[in-house]
């Protein structure tokens, strides 16, 4: 921002991995998803994937939170052994809708609340009400903190949902075409966001259909089509007609 | 601009001719079976419950005499209209109650017995078999084990409801629970989210409008049932009917039966009005 670099530093990319999956294999029925799969995400670094549908992108993201269960290979987060490392969003948001935007916030941390402190919203120690003001306040909607959830856009229902995952102190973020469902502004808005919370030292990882949202915003693009990554680097190293190619060439099947 | 509108050059309406239906000989012949086993079925149905309109023709005299006897209705004020008032406060007291403190018992059975809410599959099933059981014993059966147990009255009445309401109440309740979106449960499994907290934080708070309208609604169907219960003795209107009626006081019979008639449509219309009102 305003910071008087005199040379420019590059981004310490390829530093320690935060999530590591590796030889990741995963068979539906009769269908092979993913065909081992290796990919690593740094701290610092937002990755976007790419591929046609039935590629297999999303199922490396639920494999890595359990939403799906991995036939081989190994999927691992650094110092998160025991609680989940790594929290996830969506492109049809999933917020309780019925519930304040800061109780949403708020829920990303019932995995470390005992059920006395958590069986209802009264029941929320303040520390964790503040914690949740913050990360609303992160994604630029402190004001909005008592209105109903699904009161708010599109966009900014998107936002609250990347505060709670934040609520869940993850070091690992997952988006799951998180702006797949949003106008452009909006769009543009949540990927920003993306990016600075990379920039703070989050690994992102992102699946995308938007070539030049990833272009724009991503460290490194990774494309996956038929369950293999075909390639993977810099959007400077990547091709337009290499992303084009996941779209057009083979297919899903 | 000028104001006036081109007009459209007329499209040719074009036509397809529609291929025909794919014809399903063996859906015809399935077709065919069920229509015959189903008139099967109301033949048997006919005959097992001595259906017989030449029974009812004969017996219209019989009909005709107990209207004769019953109108005019029976308004005196201290003797029929005023018990009649107090034992209708009774009824819907019984259905208030009944259904109140059914609340607790259901909400734990749906809770244990929705898909969302309960991964244990042993808490399931057992919650599952409880509700099963209580709505399947009829609530006048339960109003006949309570009498025996507390004796004649309402209090009786208020059991009787509370066990069969449950049973019901919890299915209804479970069901709605069941067809809430899964997305935001998935989101906060992911965070590490139990499932008691996943209940009190996304299923409960995403069908409390559904609870509440099915709530009314078994209330409205409550006070109804517990005019039934009256009849085998639990208090309220329901008993002062089966007692004119063993006393021949048609008439005073009719004047009840018109208050039930005002009752009934007070408590639908107002439970209505407030599902109403919550489904905006």
């Amino acid at each position: 921002m305003s910071a008087p670099a005199l040379t420019p530093v590059a981004r310490p990319v390829a530093a320690a991995e935060v999530l590591s999956i590796r030889g990741l294999r995963k068979t539906y029925a009769e269908r092979t998803v993913l065909e081992g799969v290796d990919l690593g995400v740094a701290a610092g670094e937002l990755v976007a994937l790419l591929g046609a549908n039935g590629s297999g992108k999303s199922t490396v993201l639920k494999c890595v939170v359990g939403l799906a269960q991995a036939d081989g290979g190994t999927v691992s987060i650094a110092g998160a052994d025991e609680r989940p490392g790594a929290a996830m969003v969506f492109q049809q948001i999933h917020l309780v809708r019925r519930r304040s935007v800061l109780d949403n916030v708020c829920a990303g941390a019932l995995g470390r609340l005992s059920l006395r402190r958590s069986w209802s919203t009264s029941a929320f120690p303040r520390a964790l009400r503040e914690e949740s003001m913050a990360c609303l306040d992160r994604v630029g909607l402190a004001d909005r903190a008592h209105d109903r959830a699904g009161r708010l856009s599109g966009g900014q229902q998107q936002r609250v949902a990347i505060a709670r995952a934040l609520c869940q102190r993850a070091p690992v973020l997952l988006a799951d075409e998180p702006v797949s469902a949003l106008d452009p502004e909006a769009a543009e808005q949540v990927m920003e966001l993306l990016r600075r919370l990379a920039d703070d030292g989050i690994a992102v990882a992102a699946v995308l259909h938007q070539p030049d949202l990833a272009r724009r915003h991503a460290d490194r693009l990774v494309g996956l089509q038929q369950g293999r990554i075909v390639f993977s680097g810099s959007p400077e190293e990547i091709a337009e007609d290499e992303v084009r190619a996941l779209y057009t060439t083979g297919g899903a099947r | 601009m000028t104001a006036t509108l081109a007009t459209a050059p007329e499209q040719p309406v074009e036509r397809l001719p529609v291929p025909p239906r794919p014809r399903r000989t063996a859906g015809l012949a399935g077709a065919a079976v069920l229509v015959l086993v189903l008139v099967g079925v109301h033949v048997w149905a006919w005959i097992a419950t001595d259906f017989s309109i030449g029974a009812l023709v004969e017996g219209w005299s019989g009909i005709t005499d107990f209207l004769g006897d019953a109108i005019p209705p029976d308004l005196d004020w201290a003797e029929v209209v005023q018990p009649g008032l107090k034992a209708c406060g009774v009824t819907l007291a019984i259905g208030l109650m009944g259904t109140t403190l059914s609340i607790p018992t259901s909400l734990v059975l749906a809770v244990l017995g929705a898909r969302p809410t309960s991964r244990n599959p042993v808490a399931y099933q057992v919650a599952r078999a409880v509700m099963s059981f209580f709505r399947a014993v009829p609530d006048i059966v339960f109003a006949l084990i309570f009498v025996t147990a507390v004796g004649l009255g309402p209090f009786a009445g208020v059991l009787a409801i509370i066990c069969h309401n449950t049973g019901i109440m919890a299915k209804l309740w479970s069901e709605s629970m069941e067809e809430i979106e899964t997305g935001p449960i998935d989101a906060l499994r992911i965070a590490g989210a139990s499932s008691p907290q996943l209940a009190a934080h996304v299923v409960l708070p995403s069908v409390v409008p559904q609870l509440v309208g099915l709530l009314l609604y078994r209330f409205d169907v409550n006070v109804r049932s517990s005019l039934v219960l009256g009849l085998v003795g639990a208090g309220g209107i329901g008993f002062l009917i089966n007692q004119s009626i063993s006393l021949f006081a048609f008439d005073q019979m009719l004047t009840y039966i018109l208050m039930v008639l005002v009752l009934v449509v007070v408590v639908d219309v107002a439970s209505g009005y407030v599902r109403r009102r919550l489904a905006e």
